[in-house]
């Protein structure tokens, strides 16, 4: 037949143009991100809402923070030193920082002429209310011996309100800059920490540089430790580097682990050594996807991999229906040919595929990133594993003497003469009866549970370090933050000034460590306006000053300086050296105003800041993470609906062979099975979680392969049991391998999806025609 | 000015401190006095050892703001107490009342509910920091940060220090302390154009803290 001579060139050609698309698309090494987190939906607010996400996260991602403690302090800036000029030398990171070479002539200028704006709100209070304090204060500071280093000189602060105003520039850090040095340090008894940030080159999420960075930190530990000190490390960077690791691990242990038992298995039943050019649709489903993926998303994520390794046992089946017909054959005048089997048992495969791809493409359209790759990584390879079946692998089996296993032919014999044993004395009824309790009782135990923290394995060592970072230096940033928008940048100091007033209470009541808003390092004018009103008032007040032998002119020069400073404008404030730690938090003008957030600190408990934005105009609170698990049981509601919608699809594609009635029959099986399986996790005391809802759904994909095979019975019930077998034996080699990844959510997408395969192989066999059963009673 | 004390404070006991710092430190000083062209009969190891001998030094301050902008500079008075083993102890009395001390754990303020550890945020604490390293007996961390000079005998003797740092330099120009068998006065010149002085006319030295000076540093 000519289609047996040009279906293989024609698909050998084909995969000529995908192996040069996938090498073009490698060109620059792997296009794989690690970020399990870009896989999340993205969130529900505006392009300023994702804008001000993207800034917050942006240092999380790309910032290693390392404090490197030795017992003595001498010893750790020493270190810290060392370290920071071999990190600098190495040209990996954009930027390596351990000390501070304070320009103070210039902080002096700045805060000669902005220290009215800059200080802090207790003082501020201490200010308007209670004048003769303030002044009283500052005289016995002058003759404090300890009262601590003022940045601007004493006559150019006689008020002191320099003073104040720098002491609030550096609010609530341990962090101090070593006066010598200028290393960065945190003291604690019998340990002085210095710190050094790094920022990586580029995406910290690229495939390359977390590994390289992972290994730095470690040969800088040995270092540090070997010098008897202490290395703690943090950064988004190492999670990378650690999620990388991971995945790397577990998609050569799944992939290969799946195609090695799947190998093995071929050869049991098959015994024929060519037959393991079978397993060329598993590379060809594997690369397909790989392509796929990278061709519209531009890269592929880890998480995608490791999820896509277990299309290995789903690709594997294909060939599974051809050469299962062996068994058949054998006794037959011409035996098995590899076309003929592919023309006896193409429309089997096609529905398979067909079935399997609508099972895999609902997946797409939940609203998870994740599960969109995975479904047209999969869909693809699918395709391409089946295109290779049918194209290919027969003109490479052509010729081929299979000689199958008879032994088990004779098991899968013996299944079925034991089902057909317990039927004949119990009968389908209360069989079902018995199933539909065992999955009533194990309904009533499911609870379902829905938490970010399934996304991300555990990483219980970069935890605890990081954990003692955020105890040493007391930053822990919170991801909760508000977005503040107005009209102008007046607008939004007045509207961050307001806010700023609730967290100040919120900090005294303990539910807050700290906060940071633009309105700290620029007060909004009206509070400025204020301020100077009570300057004016001021002279009634000072005599106290005034008897230390201060000229009343030079009091007076003061207070005229700080009444008619013209203070600096947000964006010069931002602009000068004081204003770095706050450049984040300014996302500038767009077109319907200007936009600012306010960063959090050290939050106790997350749910009392809504309460904060009431009433307040242009503020808003954005809290992914709330919002996200929000998501992740809204989804769970669609997720049920898309299984619904698929399973309709499945059925109405099912009619054209089988009739209404066998749809329904091939149908119903695997929506037992999952309902089977969700059962058993509840008998289990395992949760629901959206992945294993996914992975139920991916069932009724996979389980109805199984029904068809016995549907169709070619080559009579043993045989298709034992073909139904073997494929269901490939698919819990890769599914049940995904149990064993540290990531809960892949694991619980295994542990869904293995049982309810279990499940769709034992109720197979009664997707048979009554005449089927009737032929098979009649051979025993 | 306020550090001077401590850097006083910590000399004195440069005694305690571990041999194999000592050692260290004795090279560091060693080579800085070879690199000046005088020999000196008098040299910063005996003046440790010399200042390290008394077990308290106690006596009254006198602490002198000089402002450029004052005709006349601010002046506190009060009391000191130095213990080798438990640091020194501030107490300024007019016109100002305050109490400090300042020992290995840091600088510490008086307040009516007893000592309160003061937070190391501001240069302050960590001038006296930077100086209690040196009282433990880490005087490498001195020649590091200072270049000293000493002149004078046993008996009357001056101490210049010349910051080395960038930051130190935008804060102090130099220290000078001047004494005999015991510190007499510090001199503390700010780059800015002010300058302290304290001075420490007449201290005594004992062999034990009295009960009220150990309750004091206790409470």
């Amino acid at each position: 037949m000519p289609s047996e001579r040009w279906l293989p060139r024609g698909f050998l050609l084909l995969l000529a143009a995908l192996l040069a698309l996938a090498a073009w698309q490698w060109r620059n090494g792997p296009p794989v991100a690690a970020d399990m987190l870009a896989l999340l939906p993205a969130g529900s607010g505006d392009a300023l809402v994702q804008q001000a996400e993207q800034r917050m996260q942006e240092p999380l991602n790309r910032d290693l923070l390392l404090l490197i403690g030795h017992p003595q302090r001498d010893q750790a800036i020493a270190l810290a030193q060392q370290v920071g000029e071999q990190w600098r030398g190495s040209g990996r990171f954009a930027q390596v920082q351990w000390s501070v070479d304070s320009d103070l002539a210039a902080l002096r200028d700045y805060l000669r002429s902005n220290r009215l704006a800059l200080l802090p709100a207790a003082d501020r209070q201490l200010l308007l209310e209670q004048p003769q304090q303030l002044i009283e204060q500052r005289a016995a500071q002058l003759f404090d011996t300890f009262a601590g280093f003022s940045l601007l000189p004493i006559e150019q602060d006689w008020l002191g309100l320099g003073v104040r105003a720098q002491q609030a520039l550096n609010p609530g850090s341990r962090i101090q800059a070593d006066l010598s040095s200028g290393a960065l340090l945190l003291e604690e008894p019998g340990m002085t920490w210095a710190l050094l940030r790094a920022s990586a080159q580029g995406s910290a999420f690229d495939m390359q540089e977390p590994p390289l960075i992972a290994a730095q930190v470690a040969a800088t530990r040995a270092q540090i430790e070997t010098a008897g000190g202490q290395l703690l490390a943090a950064g988004g960077v190492l999670y990378a580097a650690a999620g990388q690791a991971k995945a790397t691990r577990e998609i050569s242990l799944i992939g290969g682990g799946a195609t090695l038992g799947t190998l093995l298995l071929l050869l049991l039943a098959f015994r024929r050594v060519r037959v393991l050019v079978s397993l060329l649709p598993i590379g060809m489903a594997l690369l397909a996807g790989c392509t796929a993926c990278v061709l519209v998303f531009g890269q592929i994520n880890a998480l995608t991999l490791v999820l896509g390794a277990s299309l290995v046992g789903v690709a594997a089946d294909y060939p599974q229906h051809y050469l299962s017909k062996s068994w058949s054959n054998t006794a037959g005048t011409d035996g098995w040919s590899s076309w003929g089997a592919l023309r006896a048992t193409l429309p089997g495969l096609s529905l398979s595929l067909g079935t399997n791809l609508i099972g895999y493409l609902a997946l797409a359209f939940t609203p998870f990133p994740a599960l969109t790759q995975v479904a047209l990584f999969s869909a693809a390879g699918l395709i391409a594993a089946y295109l290779c079946s049918v194209c290919l692998l027969p003109a490479w089996l052509r010729g081929l003497q299979l000689s199958p296993s008879p032994q088990l032919l004779s098991f899968s014999q013996r299944l079925l003469t034991g089902r057909a044993r317990l039927l004949g004395k119990v009968g389908s009824a209360p069989l079902l009866a018995l199933l539909l309790l065992f999955c009533a009782g194990g309904l009533w135990q499911l609870h379902t549970q829905n938490d970010l923290r399934q996304w991300l394995g555990q990483e219980p060592e970069l935890l605890a370090e990081a954990q003692r970072i955020a105890e040493l230096t007391g930053q822990q940033p919170t991801s909760q933050f508000f977005l503040v928008r107005a009209a102008n940048p007046q607008q939004l100091l007045e509207r961050q000034a307001a806010l700023s007033q609730r967290l100040d209470q919120a900090v005294q009541n303990g539910q807050l460590r700290d906060y940071r808003a633009l309105s700290q390092l620029v007060a909004p004018d009206s509070q400025l306006q204020e301020l100077r009103a009570a300057l004016s008032e001021l002279p009634q007040h000072w005599q106290p000053l005034l008897d230390l032998g201060i000229a009343p002119a030079a009091m007076q020069n003061e207070l005229l300086e700080l009444q008619q400073n013209n203070q600096a404008s947000l964006e010069q404030a931002l602009a000068s050296p004081l204003g770095e730690a706050w450049r984040p938090l300014w996302l500038g003008a767009h077109a319907d105003g200007v936009a600012g957030l306010v960063s959090l600190q050290g939050l106790s408990n997350s749910s009392e800041l809504q309460p904060l934005v009431e009433g307040l105009p242009g503020v808003q609170l954005v809290d992914r993470i709330s919002e996200l698990n929000a998501l992740f049981s809204a989804t769970q509601l669609s997720a049920a609906e898309l299984k619904l919608i698929s399973s309709v699809a499945i059925l109405l594609l099912l009619c054209l062979p089988f009739g209404l009635g066998g749809a329904l029959r091939v149908v119903c099986l695997p929506l037992l099975a999952a309902l089977a399986a969700l059962a058993c996790l509840g008998w289990l005391g395992q949760p629901l979680t959206l992945f294993s809802l996914f992975g139920l759904l991916l069932i009724t994909a996979i389980g109805v392969d199984y029904a068809i095979l016995m549907r169709e019975n070619i080559g009579g019930p043993a045989v298709s049991l034992l073909g139904t077998l073997l494929s269901a034996l490939t698919s819990w080699l890769s599914f049940g391998l995904l149990l064993i990844s540290d990531t809960p959510a892949i694991a619980n997408f295994g542990l869904a999806i293995s049982l309810g395969l279990l499940f769709c192989f034992l109720l197979a066999p009664w997707a048979g025609t009554r005449q089927a059963t009737a032929n098979q009673a009649q051979m025993t | 000015m306020n550090s001077l004390h401590k850097l006083v404070a910590r000399m004195q006991s440069g005694k305690r401190s571990p041999t194999l710092h000592r050692s260290r430190i004795a090279s560091g000083l060693l080579l800085l006095l070879l690199l000046t062209p005088r020999t000196y009969a008098f040299d910063l190891d005996q003046l440790s050892a010399q200042l390290a001998k008394p077990a308290v030094v106690r006596g009254p301050l006198i602490q002198e703001k000089h402002l450029r902008a004052l005709p006349q500079p601010l002046t506190s008075r009060g009391q000191f107490v130095l213990s080798r083993d438990l640091g020194l102890l501030w107490q300024l009395q007019s016109p100002l009342k305050q109490d400090y001390r300042i020992d290995s754990q840091g600088i510490a303020k008086r307040t009516p509910s007893g000592w309160q550890q003061q937070p190391g945020q501001d240069v302050a604490a960590q001038q006296s920091r930077l100086f209690l390293a040196v009282l433990k007996g880490d005087h490498s961390g001195l020649s590091k940060d200072f270049q000293l000079q000493l002149s004078g005998t046993a008996e009357a003797w001056q101490l210049r220090l010349v910051p080395n740092s960038l930051l130190l330099k935008q804060i102090f120009s130099r220290i000078q302390i001047d004494g005999g068998a015991l510190v007499q006065r510090i001199e503390l010149h700010e780059t800015q154009g002010d300058h302290s002085v304290l001075r420490l006319p007449e201290s005594q030295a004992g062999d034990a803290l009295t009960e009220q000076e150990q309750r004091n540093f206790a409470q």
